[in-house]
């Protein structure tokens, strides 16, 4: 168990850097997920933690020793690979075994060690089968067995669970955070799904093209985001952005009007310094929208999905620009085709610099 | 009939006659050893009269088999083996190499892949003369693992490139040197590749006789094709002599594929790898 710490780690690929200074602190017995689109870096970061990849500049400690340059296997730490990486010529056991016995671990201490992680992972029928043998679950299991017997201060995952069908990626999900819970350990979860960042993680931290967008508790992004990207990415369905223009301004903040809202007038909280006519966006959540909100707009609906408990409505316009999304919850659903009234609270609403992304507060 | 049952008819009869016309050699080889001097040179076609074995007798005894065929048998093994090893921890560096030197590495090997093998008998034997080789078990298993490590590097570089990075990787963090990563990772998933390389690598040192001819001397190191070859003499040929040499020099071949033929046939379509 250990606490990791990143300074200005750089890696660079001959000329072409795609990590550029990253700075991170990953506290002891944290579930740490790394969470971006793909090509951001995310896999290049957590290698350079594993010691898969040379760390080009910066350090990276783990329990306060300076691991920068060390082997992989004298980190103290363990991966799960987004292929299993199961030695397809060993049996289950053999693959779990096997990083002990090159450790020269003594006999009887590899049988107890295995056994224990094969009943927290339920793997008991499986271990005379060949990987070969196993369904992709399983696979999985052995997978995380194989890091658990290691008792590692660390453990790493690159999307341990994108080549498992939704059902069983559900079912993994918690099974992993139970061992989070059950092992205390120091977890990073590398993954392109904000869902599962959502659901699993303490901390989320958001990269894009090899830098941090933010780092911070799911619900503190999710409700709190430093800027358009991390916004966007946060939360499903996405969030909803108007461009508008500042237009008046008062002692608590500006008043905004949209566009694409019928130029309705929002009034939002800020204590940034803007003038009129400023370019500014505005993030309104689907779920946020709510009969009951003192904002009101028309939007012509051209798509409602129904998924029983709560349906979306997209609204679309002419201008290539995503579309709307608004949830509807209750009686009243609105109908494909027609045009219906939506209602906000303007405190639900964040302001956004059009020019920089960043947050306006 | 289905058309689809036509094609594979006409295949299977091509299959037949290529069979045959590859057998008909063996066959008339097997068929003439139990015919004696005297019946082949009646007529050369025909078939024996009764299962002669007289002529196997004589052979046995001029021939010098038994030690013949343990020459033969220590040399290939012992080609096949070291061939298997040292071309598979070469290959394993260079597949895994991304930079040019490393692919022009492999571009030598498939030159030497490329050399024939009497190009390659003059340096050998005059080196061989000077360093004291020649006649030698060691000098001729180090010139047959000389002449087949290019097949095996190159043929090795193509397998490990399949195998993924990722079973590397995760054996490092499982505390393994590089060559524990080869030998207990990379090695093991080789089993298929291996298999045909051997076949490949026993057929030549097994059938080759001019590197034996050539660096050994000693008639008690003579491989068993050198004792064959002993009954084709310069102006006549000794039917009755060299016919049952000749099955007596493939059988032991024969035997040991017989043997393996399990293992090399389910090597092949194992499929290591997934
Ligand atoms: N070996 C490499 N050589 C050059 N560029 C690489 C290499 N590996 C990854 N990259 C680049 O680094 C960036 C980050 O890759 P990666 O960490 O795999 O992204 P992610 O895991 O977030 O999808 C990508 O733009 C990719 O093209
Ligand atoms: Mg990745």
């Amino acid at each position: 168990m250990a606490e990791l710490n990143i300074r200005n780690a750089i890696k660079r690929y001959g000329p072409v850097e795609v990590i550029h200074g990253i700075d991170l602190d990953i506290a002891d017995g944290e579930f740490c997920v790394f969470v971006g689109p793909s090509g951001c870096g995310k896999s290049t970061l957590l290698r350079m933690i594993a010691g898969l990849e040379q760390t080009s500049e910066g350090q990276i400690s783990i329990a306060g020793r300076d691991v920068t340059h060390a082997e992989p296997a004298k980190r103290g730490v363990a991966m799960v690979f987004q292929t299993y990486a199961l030695y397809p010529h060993m049996t289950v056991r053999q693959n779990m075994s096997f990083g002990l016995k090159i450790g020269g671990t003594e006999k009887t201490e590899i049988a107890r060690k295995v056994d224990e992680a094969a009943r927290i992972l339920k793997l008991g029928d499986y271990m005379d089968r060949k990987p070969k043998a196993l369904s992709g679950g399983q696979r999985q299991r052995v997978a995380i067995g194989r890091a658990i017997v290691r008792q590692p201060e660390v453990f790493l995952f690159d999307e341990p669970l994108s080549n498992l069908d939704a059902e069983l990626r559900v079912e993994m999900r918690v099974e992993i955070a139970r061992l989070h819970n059950q092992l205390g350990a120091t977890m990073i979860y590398v993954t392109h799904d904000q869902v599962e960042a959502m659901t699993m993680a303490d901390k989320i931290v958001v990269l894009r093209d090899g830098r941090i967008e933010q780092v911070g508790s799911p619900v503190g992004l999710y409700e709190d985001p430093d800027n358009l990207f991390v916004a966007g990415f946060i939360g499903s369905p996405r969030m909803n952005f108007f461009a508008g223009k500042v237009t008046d301004m008062h002692d608590a903040g500006v008043t905004v009007t949209l566009p694409r809202l019928g130029d309705v007038a929002v009034p939002v909280a800020t204590d940034a310094p803007l003038e009129i006519g400023h370019a500014v966006t505005v993030g309104v959540r689907p779920e946020h929208f709510d009969p009951s909100g003192e904002i009101t707009a028309q939007l012509a609906i051209d798509v409602v999905e129904n998924l029983g408990g709560v349906s979306y409505a997209y609204s679309t316009s002419q201008d290539n620009a995503p579309p709307v999304i608004i949830e509807w919850r209750g009686k009243n659903r609105p109908r494909q085709g027609g045009t219906v009234a939506v209602n906000f609270d303007a405190g639900c609403a964040l302001l956004f610099d059009t020019a920089s992304g960043l947050r306006l507060r | 009939m289905t058309k689809h049952n036509i094609r594979t008819s006409i295949g299977n009869i091509f299959v037949l006659l290529l069979v045959f016309v590859m057998l008909v050699p063996v066959i008339y080889m097997i068929l003439m050893s139990f015919r004696t001097g005297e019946e082949i040179a009646a007529d050369p076609l025909g078939m024996p009269s009764g299962l002669f074995l007289g002529n196997y007798i004589n052979t046995l005894e001029s021939m010098n088999y038994f030690r013949s065929v343990a020459n033969s048998v220590g040399i290939t093994l012992s080609v096949t083996v070291i061939v298997a090893f040292v071309g598979s921890l070469a290959a394993y560096p260079l597949a895994r190499s991304t930079n040019a030197w490393g692919r022009a590495f492999i571009m030598l090997v498939a030159l030497g892949l490329a050399t024939p093998a009497f190009v390659t008998i003059t340096p050998i034997y005059v080196i061989f003369r000077q360093v004291g080789l020649l006649d030698n078990y060691v000098g001729i298993i180090l010139a047959f693992t000389a002449l087949n490590l290019p097949l095996a590097v190159f043929f090795y570089v193509g397998f490990i490139g399949a195998i993924p990075r990722d079973l590397e990787e995760a054996a490092k963090l499982d505390n393994c040197t590089d060559f524990q990563v080869f030998w207990h990772v990379i090695r093991p998933l080789l089993g298929p590749a291996t298999a045909t390389l051997s076949l490949f690598v026993m057929l030549m040192v097994w059938n080759d006789f001019t590197y034996p001819l050539l660096l050994l001397t000693d008639p008690d190191k003579f491989t068993v094709m050198i004792s064959v070859y002993r009954f084709v003499g310069n102006h006549n040929i000794e039917p009755d002599l060299l016919f049952p040499a000749a099955v007596l020099g493939s059988l032991p071949l024969l035997i040991i594929f017989v043997i393996f033929q399990r293992r090399i046939v389910s090597g092949v379509t194992a499929g290591a790898v997934k």
